[in-house]
């Protein structure tokens, strides 16, 4: 495993970890390691889940917040039309890299929509948007196979994202981690609980590190304690570089994020 | 590689509704057994009954992926991945049920020629899984693709084969292979048998992809500057 620190730095980068950063931690690793006079990997286990699990740690540290990195998500003037009735019209947003977007309005206000048009799912009947390629997207619910358990579906999308499956099921396991589940190995997901369920969502979302997370109302199901571990993971991955956008009817969710985004303000007068 | 996962994961996830795969093993057997008496009839009903349960059972496993595929081809997936994995899995499904039938066929009955009464068999499973691949396509919701798929089946049975009508049905292949196996005759019936499948299935897996690609394209927007 003498390529080790290399594939660690590589997991960092692909993390969304500033080059000279990451540079620095996988030298720091490397000397920790041979304190113990240890190959790497013997210490830290594999280089891909101890970079997440660092990056986890790191923003455990109450550090000074970067500055906002790129735009990975632009919105101009965006409208969806369904026949005859406006859903929104001239939808404005822009989501910096480090940065977390709420979209907040009534229900039937095209929240989802909006969503899926950030994701390339719904076309847009106007307006222009500008989005980075690598992408996340949770739906509100669904978006799992019934019969198969939470590993396979890591196989399954890891293999879409071009993950050999040994790698796709251990990253899903140590992210299923971070929201205190622990994935039963023989368990189909239409036994599990609909917060479990949301978590396997969540956990799929994210499998391929994306640069750009879209959320649409992900905590559903979930109890108290898996609510708060869902939002320090919405600052873990903002403080990591990426642009988090959440779909919440939840007030109280917007103290923490960079931009609110009131979709009722956009709905036509006499449609509401 | 996806297509083989998703092949592989598929074929998984049919061999946990064990309820479901025993009805899909179950149905051919029913039509073989009300005519066991008469060797031609209840084999060409065998495989018709094949046709329908790996058509039927396909389109059920393709409305239940509905909400994973966009997700897929999110994370990075091809929809030629998705689909041909998916159709892979079915039509293995479908001709390990005619493998079984054909055992059964060559002992409980003495037909002229077995080794094309298995061909029949093998090219009603390779094209029921395109089919129900496309019925499901078409028609979203289950009960719709149930009934027309029902509605197919019912007209393959009862047309006369040599009327345009059956030919126009997809089986038509099972009916004219079937007939050379059982009463012998030419052999261009079995060439156009074939050519009937190999159209059908070119037809449906063509238009299985074609629909699919449009409805899981992704919005291709420019990166930020």
């Amino acid at each position: 495993m003498s390529d080790w620190p290399e594939m660690f730095e590589a997991e960092l980068l692909r993390l969304g970890l500033q080059p000279g950063r990451a540079s620095q931690l996988a030298e720091e690793t490397t000397q920790q390691a041979a304190e113990y006079a240890a190959p790497p990997a013997d210490v830290f286990g594999p280089a891909h889940l101890y970079a997440r699990h660092l990056l986890a740690e790191l923003k455990a540290v109450p550090l000074k917040r970067l500055e906002p990195g790129p735009v990975l998500l632009q919105l101009r003037g965006v409208a969806k039309r369904y026949r005859r009735r406006t859903v929104f019209a001239g939808v404005d947003l822009r989501v910096r890299g480090g940065e977390v977007a709420a979209i907040v309005g009534a229900n039937g206000c095209g929240k989802s929509t909006l969503l899926k048009i950030c994701a390339g799912l719904t076309r847009p009947t106007a307006g222009e948007i500008r989005r980075t390629r690598r992408v996340g997207f949770v739906p509100q619910d669904g978006g799992t196979a019934g019969w198969l358990t939470a590993e396979e579906h890591f196989t399954l999308f890891g293999a879409a994202a071009g993950m050999v499956p040994g790698r796709a099921r251990s990253t899903g396991i140590h992210l299923a981690s971070r929201l205190a589940w622990r994935p039963g190995r023989r368990q189909p997901v239409q036994q599990l609980s609909g917060g479990t369920r949301q978590k396997l969502n969540l956990v799929l979302g994210e499998l391929h590190a994306p640069d750009l997370l879209l959320l649409d109302e992900p905590y559903q199901g979930f109890d108290q304690g898996t609510y708060l571990d869902f939002w320090q993971q919405v600052f873990a991955w903002r403080d990591a570089g990426r642009a988090v956008v959440v779909v919440t009817h939840l007030l109280h969710d917007l103290q923490n994020v960079d931009h609110v985004l009131d979709l009722g303000a956009y709905l036509t007068g006499g449609e509401r | 590689m996806t297509a083989l996962v998703v092949a592989s994961l598929s074929a998984r996830e049919i061999s946990r509704r064990w309820v479901a795969l025993a009805l899909v093993v179950a149905l051919p057997l029913w039509f073989y057994l009300v005519r066991r008496d008469l060797a031609g009839q209840s084999t060409r009903m065998l495989a018709l009954g094949i046709g329908w349960s790996v058509s039927t059972l396909t389109l059920f496993v393709v409305n239940a992926s509905r909400s994973v595929d966009p997700r897929l081809r999110l994370t990075g997936a091809s929809t030629a991945g998705i689909i041909g994995g998916r159709l892979l899995a079915l039509s293995g499904v479908g001709l390990s049920v005619a493998f079984a039938y054909w055992l059964l066929v060559g002992v409980d009955q003495d037909l002229r020629n077995w080794w094309l009464a298995g061909l029949m068999m093998a090219v009603t499973a390779l094209v029921a899984a395109p089919l129900g691949s496309l019925i499901g396509a078409l028609l979203p919701r289950e009960l719709e693709g149930a009934l027309a798929l029902l509605s197919i089946c019912a007209v393959q049975m009862l047309a006369d084969p040599s009327d345009t009508v059956a030919k126009l049905m997809p089986f038509w292949s099972t009916r004219e292979i079937g007939t050379y196996a059982v009463d012998g005759g030419s052999l261009d019936m079995v060439w156009r048998g074939l050519g009937h499948a190999g159209l059908v299935w070119l037809i449906c897996t063509g238009g299985t992809l074609a629909i699919f690609s449009k409805r899981l394209r992704l919005q291709n927007y420019p990166e930020p500057t």
